[in-house]
């Protein structure tokens, strides 16, 4: 239900895949066997609204920064499935 | 205002078990002891118990407890969800069954194995654990399938946007930890107990969640329970002649907010339900902020002490670090908080432990008491109370 109106209709929408990074922390430990270390872990503000936990791909640790603008990039997982992954995008992000 | 629930009830005995990382027992046994510890604490027996509460992921089940200590009418009971942030609630849900008379004698329990038992709390898990159900998260589903696979994962990422947001430093986490650790020494019970650390210890500490939790941020996995017996304060106040009262007890849930991978509010620097928590505890029980002798403060993680000292209002917003370099949580600063070492210089029984060092600073029986100390606030992020002494 959507909290704000109540509704009950869900519409499946494409999304921009821009984005920028809200806040990240690149794991170290503990470590499973499944993730390559360090995870980069990143939290993205879609373009939309939408906050969504991510991976940062594309980029080295130390030139990870807050409020930098990123673009989805879908990358594999377990079980033939993706993931949406996200990278530093050229420019910023439009219209927000 | 909760006229109806102030100073009513009261907290008549405490009990635990050893805190270790290997109890080589059961939940169910060392609820038992803590339990039976807190009974005899309160001059109570089984048969006086009505009413039992814990978390709604303690392993330990009523009916064991039941035929394990003897209890012969449990008339009440109840499970407080949200782990760890839901610590405190077990006050409020006692105090509210006692107040209406829905119980006479409530205990109050956890018991968990953190490090031994099925579930090491720390692990780098890929699916929820058996007690992972109400614990008030989506981890599972967001966060794991990108390898946020710990709290301290998902509290990490409101770490570093605090810290980007108010120019705190690790070294400023390291600051309260050093605090921490300093209050742990001299505590026989405690894990870091005659190991006071330096802040070049800290940052020398390996990262597990870089640039905001190192390792000696993270609080212990501990071994053990403790057990808090409340009742009526009137009948408390026959049985001992100190009772703790409970002033208020509240809890906050708000729009958005999660438990650990609290990662959708607008602001994700402060921490939104420690403010609601704070309004409404001082408002119903009629304390205010400098009447507070000492303070008991979820530190599951170092930066969310900081972050909740904010949010209670015993700082501005980014001012924890230099409220802390000052010495304010200090026995002679402005706040001493977690006498006892807190979760990350005792132990770590979910929160709880933090209620019986509250009940101790007020009876003054501790380890590193507060002189004259009648008035403590304990809290966990979402939950919380005010305990007093007359």
């Amino acid at each position: 239900m959507c909290p704000h109106c109540h509704s009950l209709a869900v519409e499946v929408v494409t999304l921009s895949g821009r984005g920028t990074l809200y806040s990240y922390a690149i794991l170290h430990h503990p470590q499973n066997p499944v993730f390559d270390y360090p995870v980069l872990a990143g939290l993205v503000d879609l373009e939309e609204g939408v906050r969504m936990v991510s991976n940062l791909t594309g980029v080295e640790p130390a030139e990870v920064q807050i409020g930098m603008p990123l673009v989805v990039s879908f990358e594999p997982t377990a079980r033939d499935g993706t993931v949406p992954v996200f990278r530093p995008a050229l420019r910023a992000p439009s219209g927000r | 205002m909760t006229p109806g629930l102030a100073n009513t009830v009261a907290i008549a005995g405490v009990g635990n078990t050893e805190f270790s990382r290997a109890a080589g027992r059961s939940e169910l046994q060392l609820a038992c002891e803590a339990i039976m510890g807190a009974l005899d604490d309160a001059d109570l027996s089984a048969g006086d118990v009505d009413g039992l509460v814990s978390y709604t992921i303690d392993p330990v089940e009523e009916t064991e407890l039941v035929r394990s200590i003897g209890f012969n009418e449990i008339t009440w009971s109840s499970r407080v969800p949200y782990g760890g942030a839901g610590s405190m609630g077990v006050l409020l849900h006692a105090a509210s069954a006692i107040a209406s008379g829905a119980a006479d004698v409530v205990v109050a329990y956890r018991a968990i194995r953190a490090r031994s038992g099925a579930t090491r709390f720390g692990a780098a898990k890929t699916a929820p654990s058996p007690t992972s159900a109400h614990s008030g998260t989506t981890a599972m589903q967001w966060c794991m399938p990108f390898g946020l696979l710990t709290p301290a994962s998902w509290m990490s990422l409101n770490s570093t946007r605090y810290m980007h947001q108010y120019g705190v430093s690790s070294a400023d986490f390291g600051r309260a930890v050093v605090q921490l650790r300093a209050y742990a020494a001299t505590n026989p019970a405690a894990w870091g107990f005659e190991r006071p650390i330096t802040l070049d210890d800290h940052q020398d500490s390996r990262w597990i969640a870089e640039p905001c939790i190192r390792l000696l941020d993270c609080c212990q996995e501990t071994d053990g329970s403790v057990a808090a017996v409340m009742t009526s304060r009137e009948r408390a106040t026959d049985l001992s002649d100190a009772p703790v009262a409970i002033a208020s007890a509240s809890g906050a849930g708000l729009f958005e907010q999660e438990i650990a991978s609290d990662h959708y509010g607008p602001d994700l620097a402060v921490m939104e339900g420690s403010v609601a928590l704070a309004r409404q505890l001082f408002e119903r029980s009629g304390y205010r902020r400098d009447q507070v002798d000492v303070a008991m403060i979820y530190d599951a993680f170092s930066p969310i002490l900081l972050m909740q000292l904010e949010a209670l209002g015993f700082c501005e917003f980014g001012e924890a670090k230099n409220f802390i370099a000052d010495g304010n949580l200090g026995l002679d600063g402005a706040l001493p908080c977690n006498t006892n070492g807190g979760l990350i210089g005792e132990g770590y029984i979910h929160g709880l432990n933090l209620v019986l060092e509250a009940v101790r600073q007020l009876r003054g029986e501790a380890v590193n008491q507060v002189d004259g100390a009648r008035t403590a606030l304990v809290t966990a992020s979402r939950t919380g109370a005010i305990l007093v002494r007359d």
